[in-house]
């Protein structure tokens, strides 16, 4: 039983990394802690069957719908809520994504009703046996798509003017200004992306289950993924939601399905206790 | 903002006649607000004011039930208030607390069969402990840590919640007897408004007096710079610990009263979901203030029977937006508190109480200056 769970775990614990990657993005360009990640996750799978259910739109066309759809959802959601908002204390910034969670959560179910929607992509379906692992080929997918996702954002944060921005203005918002940086640009261009990226975990997601704003409880498990990494580093985001896949994989399956809440909270408790700024993460200066 | 009040309360100290005055009116209000309360249960209940009939729509289709439940939600807005506005520790583990008191309550009422006062009581010492273990991270994180041990405190008392639940009660829910106060059976709306009404009064007066003393001062102050208040001598650890124990001491006690009002309560109700409907409801309140928690909490719960009166109104004309609202009433509701929630903190960060506070100042001024001329 042991290598299954481990390998369902870490395989779940991709789509989790992507979604808390997403998660991590965002914070890092804009500090905003954005507890609509979940709520974002759901807009993906609903997204998702729109595009291929609703408008029944061929695969390419359907991804390509959800991608555009996502990426506007982001920078809309940012230049609405999160702009007016910049600079201001903890509690509002919170409080605003908290808003924008249930402004979400009622228009997905004003729109398509409260009951789950099954999807129908063609993502691959079919179950590859090696040895004692029943491995299945959707979950394999996510998971090669979510590394694939990571590598590329790696690369286009690492290799690009873009990213290069953005990595400048994560640093010192005050000195990206002066040199000409235009900072509500690249926070936008940080939603769009972080928008995105929870978007495909909760296509993945949402194939795995079903469409419905259920799944939120699962993408609100990016949060304690991205801290036990460290809010600061995106290799510790990633970290994390390989982590929080294995615990939650083992947790149910050994225990109980219930118990997975207590098996990642209470690590998460006892981590901000010891070592606050994460496994992979820096430690923040108080000033006066 | 706690600046400019300052700043205020010191200019009103030069005008002793209008003080005075002041004064005088001030009992009046406080006497016809309490005539108010006093009367509004009979209005709800036999829907009539002073013998004449009113609608449904002209009492903004409120029960008394309901008024029952804002009482009990005033309680936890405004002991979260008191925690996050006064002392600036956010807590998004709010409705933890609620659980706590709940299952104390439980314990001592239903299992050990103890009357209602005592487990009233059972509630509020179980409350203000676990509001000090809870506290207990806030000596070590700060900010944005501190809100997330908050949260993975609410997932772990949940979890407690629903063993014990499982453990000593069964799958439906925990149920309760019927609440017996020293021989005032609560076996109706109307007595159990008259039974929450003055606690829900002296716990506004506590945390007011409280915040007047010089230990909420030195709590605002802690709030607004820590380290400016620590090197001015306040133990800023003990001031978070007793500030943590005495509102979620409250909201226990909130806790254990809404459960004993419900009489079944299971651990969906303690969702994460609640403990966001407090700070919301401080949002729209205003936050750092007792009036900011009540205001909050009566919107919270007049909107939606508001917004379904309404719905009835017009549901029968076939209007379409009528009939989106009667289809999906929680999902509109949903939709306007987290469309208010955003408008107020983009527009009106100081909550309803706030805007009404810098109104009053406005016009004050107004009228001080048309004097003048």
């Amino acid at each position: 039983m042991l290598p299954q769970f481990i390998v369902t775990g870490l395989t779940i614990g991709s789509i989790y990394g992507l979604v808390a990657l997403g998660f991590a993005v965002i914070y890092k360009a804009t500090h905003v802690f954005n507890f609509a990640q979940g709520m974002l996750m759901v807009c993906g799978a609903y997204l998702a069957f729109t595009a291929t259910s609703q408008l029944a739109l061929p695969f390419p066309l359907a991804l390509l719908f959800v991608l555009v759809a996502a990426a506007t959802l982001g920078v809309v959601i940012q230049f609405l809520f999160i702009r007016p908002l910049s600079g201001q204390p903890l509690l509002p910034v919170i409080m605003i994504t908290i808003a924008v969670s249930i402004i979400l959560k009622a228009l997905i179910e004003i729109i398509y009703g409260v009951s789950p929607r099954p999807l129908s992509t063609p993502l691959p379906s079919g179950v590859l046996i090696i040895g004692s692992v029943r491995l299945s080929l959707l979950h394999v997918t996510a998971a090669v798509t979510s590394w694939v996702c990571m590598i590329g954002f790696f690369a286009f944060f690492r290799f690009t003017k873009l990213g290069l921005l953005m990595r400048a203005t994560a640093d010192s918002h005050e000195a990206a200004i002066l040199s000409g940086v235009s900072v509500h640009r690249i926070n936008a261009v940080a939603w769009a992306i972080g928008t995105t990226l929870a978007v495909i975990g909760g296509v993945f997601l949402g194939q795995m289950q079903l469409a419905s704003v259920e799944l939120e409880h699962i993408g609100l498990l990016a949060l304690p993924a991205v801290v036990i990494g460290g809010l600061q580093s995106i290799p510790g985001a990633i970290f994390g939601g390989l982590l929080v896949g294995l615990i939650e994989q083992l947790a149910s399956g050994y225990i109980s399905p219930k118990a997975r809440d207590i098996f990642i909270y209470i690590p998460l408790l006892l981590l901000l206790l010891v070592r606050p700024w994460g496994v992979f993460g820096t430690k923040e200066q108080g000033r006066v | 903002m706690s600046e400019a009040t300052g700043i205020a309360e010191k200019a009103d100290l030069g005008g002793t006649t209008r003080r005075r005055n002041a004064g005088w009116l001030r009992w009046l209000g406080y006497a016809v607000g309490a005539a108010v309360l006093i009367y509004l249960p009979f209005v709800l209940a036999e829907r009539a004011i002073f013998g004449w009939r009113l609608t449904n729509m002209q009492l903004l289709n409120v029960g008394l039930a309901q008024m029952n439940l804002t009482l009990i939600a005033i309680m936890g807005a405004v002991s979260l208030n008191y925690l996050t506005g006064c002392a600036g520790l956010v807590s998004i583990g709010h409705a933890a607390f609620f659980a706590v008191g709940a299952m104390a309550a439980a314990a001592t009422g239903v299992q050990l069969g103890l009357p209602f006062a005592a487990a009233l009581v059972a509630a509020v010492i179980a409350g203000a402990l676990a509001g000090v273990l809870a506290g207990l991270p806030s000596l070590r994180v700060r900010g944005l840590y501190f809100v997330l041990s908050t949260m993975a405190l609410h997932f772990i008392v949940v979890f407690l919640f629903s063993e014990y639940q499982y453990a000593a009660h069964n799958v439906i829910g925990i149920t309760f007897p019927e609440a017996d106060f020293f021989g005032f059976a609560l076996n109706s709306s109307l007595r159990w408004y008259f039974f929450l009404l003055p606690i829900v009064v002296v716990v506004c007066i506590l945390f007011r007096n409280t915040l007047k003393r010089r230990e909420g001062r030195a709590m605002l102050a802690m709030r607004d710079n820590e380290l400016a208040a620590s090197s001015a001598g306040i133990d800023v650890r003990v001031l978070r610990l007793k500030a943590f124990a005495l509102s979620s001491a409250i909201a226990a006690l909130a806790g254990a009263l809404q459960a004993y009002f419900l009489t079944t309560v299971s651990t969906e109700l303690y969702s994460l979901n609640l403990a966001i409907q407090f700070i919301a409801m401080i949002i729209i309140g205003g936050m750092g203030s007792v009036a900011g928690g009540v205001v909050g909490a009566l919107f919270w719960l007049l909107i939606p029977s508001v917004l379904s009166g309404f719905a009835a109104e017009f549901s029968g004309a076939g209007h379409p937006i009528a009939k989106i609202i009667v289809e999906s009433r929680p999902q509109v509701v949903n939709l306007i508190f987290g469309v208010l929630v955003a408008l107020i903190l983009i527009f009106a960060p100081a909550g309803i109480v706030g805007g009404a506070r810098t109104l009053r100042r406005w016009i004050a001024a107004r009228f001080a200056r048309e004097r003048r001329s």
